[in-house]
């Protein structure tokens, strides 16, 4: 497992959504780290939460398999993050 | 039927600046769509999507915006989003049926793009998505001119769109469909060999009952599948005969001929009988299932088609009757008959 | 005008390969959902299917269809189709003449040979056997070409509303003169690719779907075809008349490429305006066929619109308890079920219904029964918001 502190664990992450969802308007400057991924904030939708469930496995090695547990991870960047940080198999 | 408003996306110069004298090339055997920064598009929705439902709603947006209440979306395509269909199939099978990202899977299906313009237009009535081969445009006129009759007032979003992915590429190429070796367009029509350049497009219509300031009015489309010269030809003859047509008041024909010596009998089984000026097409927009969505778009703009368009004779001053003439793998030949 | 009236059926899905046999399935409450043993794909196992259990090799023995690159679909397709014109009486040449038209639906098309599909889109070998039969198109073309059909083909996709639309467009060909019969219906078959798609959805349930139930895990894939042989009345007669296609509706939901919106716009207006072109209202509707696949979505969606056009909604049943859901053949096989309830007037048991859900409170038949039908809605919603409703009716 790679070591990154928590900061670079972000910005790695913002790269990695906006790759993953064809963010092409988006930088990860224009992301920030409390702002809700769905609705009012980046304004994702019920087939990009499930895309970015297929993130977290495929680049994190996290399977997330209760979709009431992919709610409270996919909030924000700061929760994703965390759950990423404690529960990360690579 | 009339046709009101006409945008087309394709590989020549045909969306915003009109510009039809100076050919664009085709690059490795493909002729690609100019596409347009798709201005109306919010980022959010265009992220999603895929070639054709870029070309489609990109060419519809003009005719949507200019129309608040359209009465219906119908939309030919052979194969909708088929870049999409094999990045999800690649999926599949890289991943081995593991955790995989449904957005390819949603917008792989071909109704994407008639339901995509619905969602932008906010329009909930009649949608739907012909997918019958290379008489998927043809259906969908046909669909459009019975709607006509069923509603005298309505108007509806009628178009045809296909895109090249290099999958449908490789499908293709690997049955015969595209030249072997490199051709370039400008040579499409000059050698003897099988095959056709890949192209792709989109071409958007809004048509109604209400003839003034119509930019053309559609008159019968017909289609049939067969493979024999004898019943191509008497199918145009029986077509023309049943919309009171002689074969001299025809003064173009749009001919789609492609390059591939094998389809060329069909082609010339129809100029043998219809003896107007012959325009080609395919070496601007290349070979595809949906490209008569583009031949009818020409002929909106008949009064100025190019030179290079023409096999034989010239462009006369004012064109009224137009035939357009087209077979899609030697199995599928649609008529269109077209009224300026 | 004249009415435009069912004088052939024909269908094959996972409780029986023709009418007789999908009938007294329904009636006996019979479920066709069953492990996968043909498909392959990892989830054989994991997510039950309601697979017709015949191999491809059977049904080309069957169907004498020996031709190269012909795909399950298409022979599931073609062994409708055979039923359907027999049970009419059509002649071949009836069958190959100009104003016969043949309309299907298929989503799935020639993409149940997923394994070749991938080969031959990323491989610059030499080609498979189906190189031509990958698209929707390619079932109708196979049927145009063994049958030698002269008038108009079409195919149309709308995602899990194809083949009521085929059926809507073949009723259009007939009120326009552009086709004296029509044979209209759809096709699809069990495919790693659909099976995949849905399941990365989180919409395929690992237990045998319970539509409208409020403890609901999704549904079901199933396969399947059928076809509705359809005339005007006054060429019908003489000959066995099953029902009037009545009225039918086609609207967009226009909220989201997969879901419906919650207010169920799309399905209310399909309803709506089935209701409409038939000259009917509500409280004439005697039983619904039910899109009912049992996902979170559609069938709360699917009440909330019920609700909306019926005061106190008919007896209604989602007969993909039985069959799962058969996408672009659904919309066909449950106007087959439909006729089933108008001809022999009875209605059928819905399948692992225990509870309903909490919001709407509506319950589905739960025992066969006799019951005097004049009115049948049969309802399709697919992806892409594309809703149609058709309406059946009792001839006399």
């Amino acid at each position: 497992m790679e070591t990154m502190d928590k900061e670079q664990l972000k910005q790695k992450l913002k790269e990695q959504i906006i790759q993953f969802l064809n963010l092409t308007d988006k930088k990860p400057e224009d992301i920030k780290d409390d702002e809700p991924l769905f609705g009012e904030g980046l304004g994702l939708d019920s087939i990009d939460s499930i895309e970015l469930i297929v993130l977290l496995s495929r680049e994190y090695g996290i399977n997330i398999q209760d979709p009431k547990e992919g709610r409270k991870v996919l909030v924000d960047i700061n929760t994703m993050a965390d759950y990423i940080q404690q529960h990360r198999t690579k | 039927m009339y046709i009101h408003q006409h945008t087309c996306i394709s590989a020549q110069q045909t969306f915003g600046e009109i510009e039809l004298n100076t050919v664009k090339e085709s690059v490795n055997n493909k002729l690609l769509a100019v596409e347009p920064k798709y201005e109306g598009i919010p980022p959010g929705i265009l992220r999603r999507m895929g070639k054709a439902v870029r070309l489609g709603v990109g060419a519809a947006l003009p005719v949507i915006k200019n129309n608040n209440n359209i009465d219906g979306i119908i939309i030919g395509t052979a194969n909708g989003g088929m870049e999409d269909c094999i990045k999800f199939l690649n999926q599949i099978i890289d991943y081995e049926e593991g955790m995989l990202t449904p957005g390819n899977f949603v917008q792989s299906t071909p109704n994407a793009i008639a339901a995509q313009a619905g969602l932008m237009a906010a329009n909930k009535s009649y949608n739907i998505t012909h997918v019958h081969r290379g008489l998927a445009f043809e259906n969908s006129l046909l669909d459009a001119m019975m709607l006509l009759k069923e509603n005298q007032e309505a108007k509806y979003l009628v178009g045809g769109v296909d895109e090249i992915s290099t999958y449908n590429y490789n499908i293709d190429y690997l049955e015969g469909w595209y030249k072997k070796t490199a051709t370039v367009n400008t040579a499409l029509y000059t050698g003897d060999s099988t095959g056709s350049l890949a192209g792709e497009g989109a071409a958007m219509f809004l048509v109604s009952n209400n003839s003034s300031n119509a930019v053309a009015y559609i008159q019968a489309v017909h289609s049939i599948h067969t493979t024999d010269t004898t019943q191509l030809s008497s199918a145009l003859q029986h077509f023309l005969q049943k919309n009171n047509i002689e074969t001299e008041d025809i003064d173009i024909l749009i001919s789609g001929e492609n390059g591939d010596n094998r389809l060329l009998k069909y082609y010339k089984a129809i100029e043998n009988i219809v003896h107007a000026p012959a325009a080609r097409y395919k070496h601007m927009t290349g070979e595809f299932p949906t490209s008569t969505a583009i031949a009818v778009w020409l002929a909106c703009n008949a009064d100025k088609l190019p030179a290079h368009m023409f096999k034989s004779g010239d462009n006369e001053a004012a064109p009224e009757n137009i035939l357009i003439y087209n077979n899609y793998k030697g199995m599928q030949h649609g008529f269109i008959l077209i009224n300026k | 005008m004249s009415r435009i009236v069912v004088t052939g059926i024909g269908i094959i899905s996972a409780i029986g390969n023709n009418a007789e046999e999908n009938r007294s399935a329904l009636i006996n409450g019979i479920s066709g959902i069953s492990n996968l043993e043909f498909c392959e794909t990892k989830y054989a196992g994991l997510r039950p299917c309601g697979e017709i259990k015949k191999t491809t090799q059977q049904l080309k023995d069957i169907l004498n269809a020996h031709e190269a690159g012909v795909t399950r679909s298409s022979l599931l397709g073609l062994h409708a189709f055979m039923e359907a014109c027999a049970d009419s009486n059509l002649t071949p040449k009836q069958i190959a003449a100009t104003d016969t038209a043949l309309i299907g639906g298929s989503t799935v098309g020639g993409m149940c040979v997923t394994d070749e599909l991938y080969h031959d889109a990323n491989s610059d070998e030499e080609g498979s056997e189906y190189l031509a039969s990958y698209d929707c198109a390619s079932v109708n073309l196979y049927l145009q070409q063994r049958y030698g059909m002269a008038g108009i083909i079409n195919t149309i996709n709308t995602a899990c509303s194809s083949s009521a639309n085929a059926i809507i467009y073949g009723a259009r060909l007939l009120k326009n003169g552009l086709a004296k019969r029509v044979i209209a219906g759809g096709t699809d078959s069990l495919a790693k690719f659909t099976i995949n798609g849905f399941n990365a959805l989180h919409i395929l349930s690992p237990e045998k779907c319970a539509p409208f139930d409020k403890d609901r895990k999704g549904l079901n894939l199933g396969e399947g075809a059928a076809f509705l042989i359809l005339e005007k009345e006054e060429d019908a007669i003489g000959k066995k008349v099953y029902a009037v296609l009545s009225g039918y509706g086609n609207s967009n939901d226009a909220y989201h490429p997969s879901s419906l919106s919650d207010a169920g716009d799309g399905p209310y207006l399909s309803m709506q305006s089935a209701l409409q072109t038939a000259g009917l209202s509500a409280s004439d509707i005697s039983y619904i066929n039910a899109h009912g696949t049992a996902t979170e979505n559609n069938d709360a969606v699917e009440s909330t619109a019920m609700l909306r056009l019926f005061t106190s909604p008919p007896p209604f049943t989602s007969t993909k308890g039985n069959t799962g859901h058969t996408l672009g053949a659904a919309g066909a096989i449950e106007s087959v079920f439909s006729i089933f309830n108008l001809y022999y007037q009875e209605i059928y048991p819905a399948l692992n219904f225990n509870n309903p859900i909490e919001a709407t409170g509506l319950q589905p038949v739960l025992k066969y029964q006799s019951h005097p039908i004049r009115h049948v809605m049969s309802n399709s919603f697919g992806f892409g918001g594309n809703c149609s409703s058709l309406l059946f009716s009792k001839i006399s």
